[in-house]
């Protein structure tokens, strides 16, 4: 009995010792947690929070963006030149290889289009790349895309484009055992548990300084927290505000979520441009930053984008917080106090959304209305901010946009055909119609400009604010996150 | 005892394909799970045509006759969430919760039963206080608060255990003991007052008076009668946990078991995933139900099976 306790302390201090030895030889290597695991490791299936984590470091796109957010080469050996307006020619960086040994050319190209755009892929990204029509090679590093018609995007479309390997992609492993020409490779994905990456030491971008990274998924904030205060984490993602003052070091970014409310000018109470500009003077924007995103949050300039999006305006400025101005203009509309006015949203699918909409409806009714606020399930929500037939006279919505590219955002929520935009503005549409088509870049900047002050003129949308991503770092390691919010490990250094 | 048991596996057929018929039905009730899918500015068109390919643009009754039809191959389906088979899935992830679940069951029955057999001794005193005080905290404290404290007091203050994840032993201590405390509460109430009752019957007093040790009268008499109270309570300890507690202690945890994967799949409408995870939950509690009939008769062979 003795010495079966014995034999069991012996175990436990061998257990303990061997921990502490894994940990000392930690020296380059680093642990982050994550919000959830990827689904698929299939850089063209799907894009979630866990998959781009992972594999933006795995995988790279014939155009990069600087942390600033500028487009610039990556795979690609120079910016692509026009063949005509709906034809782009890439020419490819030489000698880059696949991690499995695959050589990078123009083939790989050619594959990750046809891929991409291939019906029986199922992919949940096509959105993205809705005006592709195919790649065609024409020396072993040249390509030419071609495209259904003049697209401004196209670049920003390319960024997000991530280059596989033409033979390994067809392998039924493909979507467990990525194969890119990034920074780094996978060493095992213990689904469940963890991902782990090393460095890929034949990287034509030079060596990074981090050599070994493991990814653990920990879907509850606290326990992200604790791990990270524990020393178990160097890095976690989406770091709620209320727990700012408790993490070692914070790293943020202005981030890509814009909440907005889409009022209706098209037609009822909304449909006077009078209100509209009232539900903006009416909220108070900077508290709302203040107070429900910890400060955490930057006032929009009255438009649904940042600052290094291309096509912000950078001589726009949000609607003042000014209560009085709000009911006059409510009067000069006459409409009479006690008016009632219906405000969705939902709750749960975005940082705060219900908040946000409570927030909102409170402002509103100070201006003296009777708001009528609805939180729908996610669901029936989509189904009132997605439905042409009646458009909702206020609906919440938090934009995201991904390619920092204005079309994106106009085309859905400004151009009156757009999918969730509520105005009837035949020269808006215009606007934006024009700029998608035009390859002068200054003369787009210019259109897009055009369109946004409209917008704001028109007061389209209750504008609000754009939420900044958070992320909690342990002192030991320092990054800088770019503006595209990729989670990039070669950028990172440990002390 | 054949019939028996076989009658009770009939009836836990039954009980299994109700369940699935219900989870089947209320989770294609509720919302659309392919615009859960999508980023939020996909069209209409791509909604519609990935609806179809994933053949949830049929009728529910054509959808179950799908599923029943992958059921008889032996599969589930392929998960919408994943991409893969779903039974795939939920068999990566059931040893894990096994695991969890038997470890916390076997800590609350190993402290439930002394601490329940020491209160029921001198009720009313010192001993029973401090336990009855102390079942009352395990079983009122919600698991979700229970699990943080335990992190924040053990990995992130003292630094003893890690906070979440599953790479070592040492990662289940903390979430099997979040998920035994509230078992120990009410498990030992349980054991105390059926010690109780028993304590006072005539033929405890008997052997007490006749001059046998208190610890044998106690340890072998009384609380063999009083084990089948707590038996029941241990089977429905052990069904709770499966099925409900442990999504909560996996959340927390970062466990990977079968309560997150039912909390992924909820959370993304993965009603194929949701379908097997539920289907394999109502397997193991209609055979834990199984297993505690069988105990019965061993532990009080009075019982019979007619």
């Amino acid at each position: 009995m003795i010495t079966r306790f014995r034999l069991l302390i012996s175990f436990l201090v061998v257990v303990c010792l061997s921990a502490t030895v894994t940990r000392s030889a930690q020296a380059q290597e680093i642990t982050i947690a994550l919000g959830s695991e990827p689904t698929t490791l299939d850089p063209q299936v799907r894009q979630d929070g866990g998959e781009r984590a992972v594999n933006d470091n795995i995988y790279e796109t014939l155009i990069a963006r600087t942390v600033k957010g500028e487009l610039v080469p990556g795979l690609a050996a120079a910016m692509p030149t026009q063949v005509n307006a709906t034809t782009w020619r890439f020419k490819l960086r030489p000698n880059v290889k696949f991690h499995n040994g695959e050589p990078f050319n123009a083939e790989s190209v050619v594959a990750t289009i046809s891929r991409m755009l291939d019906p029986a892929l199922k992919s949940e990204n096509l959105s993205y790349f809705n005006t592709l029509v195919k790649a065609e090679k024409v020396d072993d590093l040249t390509v030419d895309v071609y495209l259904k018609s003049p697209d401004s995007v196209f670049l920003s479309r390319m960024y997000w484009m991530k280059i596989i390997p033409a033979k390994y992609s067809a392998d039924g492993s493909f979507a467990s055992k990525p194969v890119g020409t990034g920074p780094y490779k996978l060493v095992e994905w213990s689904r469940g548990e963890r991902v782990v990456l090393s460095v890929n030491p034949d990287y034509w971008g030079g060596r990074p300084q981090i050599q070994k990274v493991t990814f653990k998924f920990v879907q509850e904030p606290g326990t992200r927290l604790s791990g990270l205060m524990a020393k178990e984490f160097d890095l976690i993602t989406n770091l709620s505000p209320e727990f700012v003052k408790r993490v070692p070091k914070v790293a943020k970014v202005e981030g890509l979520e814009h909440p907005v409310i889409v009022l209706n000018a098209m037609s009822g109470l909304t449909g006077d441009v009078r209100v509209r500009q009232a539900l903006n003077y009416a909220v108070d924007k900077k508290a709302l930053a203040e107070k429900l995103f910890g400060g955490h949050a930057r006032v929009d300039d009255g438009q649904v984008l940042s600052p290094t999006w291309f096509g912000y305006d950078p001589n726009l400025k949000a609607y003042p917080h000014d209560l009085v101005k709000a009911k006059q203009l409510l009067k000069e509309a006459g409409v009479a106090p006690g008016t009632s006015i219906e405000l969705i949203g939902t709750s749960g699918r975005w940082l705060k959304d219900k908040e946000t909409t409570e927030a909102v409806a409170a402002y509103w009714t100070e201006a003296g209305l009777n708001v009528d606020v609805k939180i729908f399930e996610f669901d029936n929500y989509l189904k009132r901010l997605f439905d042409r037939q009646t458009r909702p006279m206020a609906i919440y919505v938090s934009h995201a946009n991904p390619l920092l590219h204005a079309d994106r955002t106009l085309s859905d929520y400004y151009l009156k055909t757009g999918r969730g935009s509520s105005n009837a503005d035949d020269m808006l549409a215009e606007l934006v119609n024009k700029a998608r088509g035009e390859t002068d870049s200054g003369k787009q900047l210019g259109l897009y400009h055009q369109a946004v002050k409209r917008g704001y003129d028109n007061a389209l949308f209750s504008y609000l604010v754009g939420i900044e991503l958070l992320y909690g770092v342990n002192n030991r390691l320092d990054w800088v996150p770019g503006v595209d919010t990729r989670l990039l490990i070669k950028d990172m250094k440990l002390k | 005892m054949g019939a028996f048991i076989i009658r009770r596996l009939l009836h836990g057929i039954v009980i299994v394909m109700g369940v699935t018929i219900v989870v089947f039905v209320a989770t294609r009730m509720v919302g659309d799970p392919v615009r859960m899918m999508l980023p939020i500015d996909a069209s209409e068109e791509q909604a519609s045509t990935l609806r179809r390919q994933l053949g949830l643009d049929k009728p529910i009754p054509a959808q179950f006759v799908d599923f029943v039809g992958s059921l008889t191959k032996g599969n589930f389906g392929e998960s919408l969430w994943q991409r893969r088979p779903a039974g795939e899935i939920v068999r990566e992830r059931t040893p894990n919760t096994l695991k969890l679940v038997f470890l916390s069951m076997v800590v609350a029955v190993f402290l439930a039963i002394p601490l329940g057999a020491l209160a029921a001794l001198k009720p009313g005193r010192g001993s029973d206080h401090v336990t009855v005080v102390l079942s009352l905290i395990g079983l009122s404290v919600p698991q979700f608060w229970l699990g943080l404290v335990l992190i924040v007091v053990f990995s992130v203050e003292l630094g003893w255990l890690p906070t979440s994840g599953s790479d070592t032993p040492w990662h289940l201590i903390l979430p099997a003991l979040t998920l035994a405390l509230p078992t120990v509460g009410r498990l030992a109430m349980i054991v105390r007052s059926s010690m109780v009752d028993e304590l006072n019957q005539p033929y405890t007093k008997t052997a007490v008076a006749k001059g046998m040790p208190l610890r044998r009268v106690v340890g072998v008499h009384a609380l063999r009668n009083a084990a089948i109270p707590a038996t029941t309570m241990v089977g429905w300890e052990l069904i709770r946990a499966l099925a409900g507690y442990s999504v909560v202690v996996e959340v927390v945890f970062a466990w990977p078991g079968l309560g997150q994967l039912a909390m992924q799949a909820i959370q993304r409408h993965d009603v194929v995933l949701l379908q097997a995870v539920v289907f394999t939950i109502a397997i193991m509690v209609v055979l834990v139900n199984l297993t505690m009939d069988l105990l019965y008769k061993w532990i009080d062979p009075r019982i019979s099976f007619a």
